[in-house]
């Protein structure tokens, strides 16, 4: 695709983007919609900019941002050792992979009640969750990535004089790397779904607590679209960071 | 064979042995019950779950009914939907670049995060929830369906047009043959979401239902029920996605390809 190409190609994507954006502030406007209950976008900026300071977005966008940077860390971390080390050595693997596979099907919002149980209503709880939603994607990921490796690699290292833990780090890793980055963003989105559900149904701060608490205290309308709009954009961010840094370190030798 | 009966066997002593551990540790008083609820514990919960119910009169049959009532509701509803737009984005280049942003940001936006704006609008009660199962579904099937009619291999194309087939013709032989494949997986990962969507909706305004059912149970410290209720919702999900994988296998053979790179 040529430079000309994908300036058009954002171009008409902008354009996609106005028009949606001009429809809902006319459909307001001219009374389509009803105001009260569906502001058009810049009454909600604006109403929501005067109802709280930007301070209190700001704080609730950090609590949510912590929560799921922490969570998903430990998630992924713990679950490429687990995945690894289940395809790598025959004896783990057969005692962690039914494991995996037993609670897998188990939605990671179903944890929420023994969560709390287990972990209160505090911040364990909710990293809880998010490890949930990162761990089940990336040890699977993981798993499959080191089960599925090239055999002529393997034999190919194993003429070099290659063996064991050696041979993981300097083949099985980089050669399971593509898997473990789809894993690693269908974890990242997971996460923050997960935790913005949980801060929904228990949290007393975040960006899920923030817009939940506004309906439950009959507050605005405006506050929630635009709380709905922050999380959307965090989320489609963070992923296109992800995306970027994944391709800048393992696109080199994988083209993908 | 040998490693599966190797497998299975030490599947069976780790399970057996987590439950005896777990037993043994709630009788012995080194674990709470209501943190981690036994087996015998678990197993008279589901007679109560399945005969009297929890909350009384509300059996784990019914719970199930529910649950799976309103998933398809909102999935069918976003399936019926999303095929239409899909192909007429998927058919028309301008159509697709100048939606691709948006899709993309709507996919992004959480679905329970809409929650709140759904109750503000639908009040809390039936409709709320299909609508949140509704949107999940949709905006993953659209962009499957979208990208299933793109992504048709350009050999393919030229091959047809080289036999002279052009039009609606060549569109109702080749691309929505080779399309199929990955609107049906969409289909699969779509009902995924809804199944991941309805818990979450169901611990907020309603008594019935598998996530109701398990966030009840919590307030009234019935931890046994909170676990039968998961396993429940763990071997639904399981059976649903392998019955869709096995019927996607039977009505589209030439598909398995296809199957084989998702994986």
């Amino acid at each position: 695709m040529t430079r000309g190409e994908r300036a058009a190609d954002i171009g008409w994507g902008l354009a996609g983007i106005a028009l949606v954006l001009g429809l809902w502030e006319l459909a307001t406007r001219a009374g389509a919609i009803d105001p009260s209950i569906f502001p058009g976008p810049i009454t909600a900026v604006r109403m929501a900019a005067g109802r709280l300071p930007a301070s209190v977005f700001l704080d609730n966008m950090g609590w949510s941002l912590f929560r799921v940077t922490v969570g998903f860390a430990l998630g992924a971390v713990t679950g490429t050792i687990v995945g690894f080390a289940a395809g790598w050595y025959r004896g783990f693997g057969y005692v962690a992979r039914p494991l995996i596979e037993l609670l897998r099907p188990i939605p990671p919002l179903a944890w929420i009640p023994l969560a709390i149980i287990w972990f209160g209503l505090g911040e364990p709880s909710k990293l809880f969750m998010v490890f949930l939603g990162a761990f089940f994607p990336v040890v699977t990921a993981a798993y499959h990535g080191i089960t599925h490796i090239d055999p002529a690699l393997i034999r190919a290292s194993r003429s070099f004089g290659l063996k064991g833990v050696a041979m993981l780090f300097h083949v099985g890793i980089p050669a399971s790397a593509p898997d473990l980055a789809t894993g690693i963003r269908v974890g990242w989105g997971l996460s923050f779904g997960v935790l913005v559900a949980a801060e929904l149904i228990a949290a007393d701060r975040g960006l899920g607590f923030m817009i939940m608490n506004e309906r439950n205290s009959g507050g605005s309308v405006s506050v929630i679209i635009v709380g709905i709009l922050l999380i959307g954009l965090l989320n489609l961010v963070s992923d296109a960071a992800i995306a970027a840094f994944i391709q800048r370190r393992i696109g080199r030798w994988h083209g993908a | 064979m040998r490693q599966q009966l190797v497998q299975i066997f030490v599947v069976l002593i780790v399970v057996a042995a987590i439950l005896l551990g777990l037993e043994l540790g709630v009788r012995a008083g080194y674990l709470k019950a209501y943190e981690f609820p036994p087996a015998s514990r678990i197993a008279e919960g589901f007679v109560e779950l399945a005969t009297v119910g929890f909350p009384t009169g509300v059996t784990i049959w019914s719970h199930i009914l529910i649950t799976v009532e309103r998933i398809l509701k909102g999935y069918t509803a976003a399936i019926l939907l999303a095929v239409p737009f899909g192909l007429l984005i998927g058919a028309v280049p301008v159509l697709d670049k100048m939606t691709a942003p948006l899709i993309v940001f709507f996919r992004s936006v959480a679905t329970l995060s809409l929650l709140p704006l759904v109750i503000v609008w639908f009040g809390a009660g039936e409709l709320t929830k299909v609508i949140l199962i509704g949107y999940g579904c949709f905006w993953v099937m659209l962009s499957n369906v979208v990208a299933s009619v793109k992504y048709v291999d350009p050999v393919l194309i030229r091959a047809a047009r080289s036999f002279k087939a052009n039009g609606w013709a060549l569109y109702r032989e080749v691309v929505l043959p080779a399309a199929l494949p990955r609107m049906f997986a969409g289909a699969r990962i779509a009902l995924g979401v809804g199944f991941m969507v309805i818990v979450g909706a169901e611990m907020i305004g309603t008594i019935q239902g598998l996530g109701a059912l398990i966030m009840e149970a919590r307030s009234f410290y019935r931890s046994e029920i909170t676990v039968i209720g998961m396993l429940v919702i763990g071997i639904l999900g399981f059976a649903i996605s392998t019955g869709l994988a096995t019927l996607e296998h039977m009505l589209l053979p030439w598909g398995r390809s296809l199957d084989r790179v998702q994986r």
